[in-house]
């Protein structure tokens, strides 16, 4: 018995590694920390074993399927040689440098069916949602279960896909949803107990500042936050893009720009208070969320640093704000087809074009509803100076119904297709916007897949036909590329495990470590022993 | 012997429950007939079990002549409907007569069946749940040294958050009878030396030729290459010890069954 105790206190011991939040501020290194690599959400990397020389000896380190993955859409995470990736209502541990599955759990008490965008971490825990809006806490080691807390009611049209972004202590949430009526938030959840910290609406309640700008529907407006954001530790500042206004085509029930939705919001971490909104598609008709990732440099604007936060937005420009007043600076076109607006105004509005709202009959628009971009992630490399977008010149037939609007029916207003266009990857000057080179892809225009670069001077992507790439991050050079197989829907990363760097990538179905070709060492088994 | 007998006593409780983790949850499919869940239909259902299936199929469903019913749900679970096809129409080319009962009195049977096979955190269990948590974290049995519930507990063994979406006679077979014919994946005893001279003891998560993925006694994982292993020591039986049926009394056993079938991880919510 008192050995039992002994022992017992040996398991109480605090575990020696965790995941603190200065580990996540310093950006990644060896380890890969969350979503978007740092909280200026560069997706950029120190790492520099593969190089613009040596990239080209790149090969495939592991393959792990994904049990029932169709469409993965999970950017994964890595803490000391353990990768967490998630699909719907699940979570898996690997080894990063096998591939081997350390523990997996899947939530089976989770009705509804959705996609996940990937996994966060602090401390020894890891955290994930699963679809109908439960936030899970589980041992990074052992995946043991530690919380499994409901933070929105499904049964309102919310639903959880994005993966959850550690700020100080608190884990911060979105909402899904909003192609069906909703209304958005971001929340702030306690990493100990799931209990709620904050909830912020992204559409204000009826006779709240705001609410003047909808006719209607504003219980339903929309304003999603499907994607998780940056953020800004020197300020406390969260900064997260919102969803399109319901119903997404059919504007005429909801006359006004439809606050707060197709914006950057800036959100105070400490007390949930929106600093500041920016609106990059008021009234939107055509289903431009802004969701794509709001980057944050500091750099020098017109003779003086300035702390900026730069946007790639779905409706077709590319913006350049300050990001601590959210004075609009700058804009730029993303995309060469752009024929819903002539440019943007000084105040950063868009100069629309008359008629191009959708009609019943169907009306030709470009970009596409898919958007000029989208939620895959963004690189900003510091040594080149230069942002690599994944950008889509597509257009497509938007058409509108005039049917009452019923919530939570599955009714968007109308809908719109997507025709041919092609994919290109564009490296672009953030403070002009002016393009240093571009990579065009063959495909149809279907992949989700963002980018990654490194300081060995490499960006990595997947092309629109199921290719992983490595390129010249200076000059879009192709340097390697790589067959997966399948439609690729989610950005790669890369970490440092054993000595030896890799670069991980989400298929439709699998993940995929690549690292640099090593010949193989006969390897020398351990004695097995067998005992009763 | 890998395991010393000290580590050996305190590796306690469900093991067999990681072997299968997407086996948590709803077996069946359920019908809308009145009978399911209905407390009376099923204290009828059991009576014509015990008369009419027990002798084939073992008093507590765990098999003899005909198969183990309890068990045959973790591979091959079947909806009420199949259920009730079954014991009116037989099932051909096997010793399962047709019964010819009345569609009412099957729908009985099945009843009870589905509570038998069906997940435990669903069906009225005797035994004190309360009392039962004090005997899961109690010195005495152990269980939560090596098993966590909503985060409480020791990490080596299986987490036991969702335990009561098994059926019962399972979770008393795992108490009990520890792994009995059930794949140990996951769940390894293991000891293994390092060419650098360490050595760890623990529970390997994973292993192949090339590659091990273990935790040991603290509940700290290691990612190890086979290649800086020199010798592997893998306990053939599970770890968790195999004498609860006499350390516990028979109300003990109900008490402890009783918290541990109302596990689900709903609870944490």
């Amino acid at each position: 018995m008192h050995q039992w105790t002994a022992y017992f206190l040996l398991l109480t011991a605090p575990a020696a590694a965790q995941v603190s939040y200065q580990d996540i501020q310093k950006g990644p290194a060896q380890d890969w920390l969350t979503y978007a690599g740092s909280y200026g959400a560069w997706r950029y990397s120190p790492l520099k074993q593969i190089t613009v020389n040596n990239a080209r000896n790149l090969t495939a380190q592991w393959v792990y399927h994904v049990p029932n993955a169709r469409g993965l859409r999970a950017s994964p995470i890595v803490y000391k040689g353990v990768m967490y990736v998630t699909n719907t209502n699940s979570i898996y541990a690997l080894d990063a440098r096998t591939g081997r599955l350390i523990w997996q759990w899947l939530d089976t008490r989770a009705n509804k069916q959705g996609v996940n965008r990937g996994a966060a971490i602090l401390g020894d825990r890891v955290f994930f949602t699963s679809t109908d809006n439960y936030l899970n806490a589980l041992d990074r080691q052992t995946g043991v279960l530690l919380f499994s807390r409901k933070f929105a009611d499904a049964d309102s049209g919310i639903t959880s896909t994005s993966a959850p972004l550690i700020a100080g202590n608190k884990v911060i949430v979105g909402s899904a949803g909003g192609d069906s009526g909703m209304r958005g938030f971001l929340a702030a959840l306690s990493p100990e107990t799931g209990d709620e910290i904050w909830r912020t609406y992204t559409v204000p309640a009826k006779g709240e500042p705001g609410s003047e700008s909808w006719s209607g529907l504003i219980e339903w407006g929309g304003g999603a936050t499907w994607l998780s954001g940056a953020f800004d530790p020197s300020t406390d500042t969260l900064y997260w893009t919102t969803g399109n206004p319901w119903p997404d085509f059919a504007g005429q029930p909801r006359q006004g720009d439809n606050l707060y939705t197709c914006s950057l919001i800036a959100v105070d971490l400490a007390t949930g208070k929106m600093k500041w909104h920016f609106q990059f598609t008021p009234h939107d008709t055509h289903d431009w969320d802004a969701q794509s990732w709001p980057v944050l440099i500091d750099t020098e604007w017109e003779g003086k640093p300035r702390k900026l936060v730069v946007h790639a937005n779905r409706n077709g420009f590319f913006y350049v704000l300050d990001r601590v007043s959210g004075q609009f600076l700058h804009a730029t076109q993303l995309i060469d087809k752009v024929t819903w607006a002539k440019g943007i105004d000084a105040n950063g509005r868009p100069i629309a074009v008359p008629g191009q709202d959708p009609t019943p009959e169907g009306n030709w628009v470009c970009p596409s509803v898919k958007g000029a971009t989208n939620w895959m992630g963004q690189s900003y490399n510091p040594i080149t100076g230069l942002l690599y977008v994944l950008t889509l010149e597509q257009c497509g037939l938007y058409t509108s119904s005039s049917k009452t609007p019923e919530p939570m029916k599955n009714f968007a207003g109308g809908g719109a297709t997507e025709e041919g266009g092609q994919v290109i990857l564009r490296a672009i000057d953030p403070k002009t916007g002016k393009r240093a080179w571009e990579y065009p892809m063959t495909g149809l225009g279907r992949m989700w897949t963002g980018t990654v670069s490194t300081a060995g001077g490499v960006v990595f992507t997947g092309d629109d036909d199921g290719h992983m790439l490595a390129l010249n991050a200076k000059t879009g050079a192709h340097l390697w590329h790589f067959n997966m197989g399948e439609l690729l829907t989610a950005s790669p990363i890369t970490y440092e495990a054993g000595g030896k760097q890799y670069v991980a990538i989400a298929s439709a179905s699998a993940i995929f470590s690549f690292g640099l070709f090593e010949p193989a060492e006969p390897m020398i088994p351990p004695k097995v022993i067998f005992t009763k | 012997m890998i395991l010393t007998p000290m580590i050996r006593a305190v590796f306690l409780c469900i093991l067999t429950a990681a072997a299968l983790p997407a086996q948590h949850g709803r077996y069946l499919s359920e019908s809308k007939n009145a009978a399911i869940g209905d407390p009376q239909s099923i204290a009828a259902g059991a009576k014509l079990y015990a008369t009419s299936c027990a002798g084939c199929h073992g008093p507590d469903g765990s098999g003899g002549r005909g198969p183990n019913l309890v068990r045959r749900s973790l591979w091959h679970p079947l909806s009420d409907e199949a259920i009730f096809a079954a014991i009116q129409k037989g099932v051909p080319g096997t010793d399962m007569p047709p019964t010819r009962l009345p569609d009412e009195e099957t729908w009985k049977l099945v009843a009870f069946l589905h509570s038998m096979i069906g997940p435990a955190s669903e069906n009225k269990v005797p035994g004190d749940p309360a009392a039962g948590e004090r005997i899961f974290r109690s010195r005495s049995t152990g269980c939560s040294n090596c098993h966590s519930i909503a985060g409480r507990g020791g990490r080596l063994g299986p987490d036991l958050t969702d335990i009561g979406g098994r059926p019962l006679g399972l979770i008393k077979d795992a108490v009990l009878k520890r792994s009995r014919d059930l794949s140990l994946a996951g769940s390894e005893g293991v000891t293994v030396k390092l060419k650098n001279g360490q050595v760890i003891e623990g529970v390997a998560r994973n292993r192949s030729n090339y590659s091990l993925q273990m935790v040991d006694k603290s509940g700290t994982l290691h990612l190890f290459p086979m290649g800086s292993v020199s010798e592997l020591k893998i306990s053939e039986r599970s770890i968790m010890p195999d004498d609860y049926a006499k350390r516990l009394s028979r109300k003990e056993l109900d008490d402890l069954l009783a918290y541990l079938a109302r596990q689900t991880s709903r609870r944490t919510n």
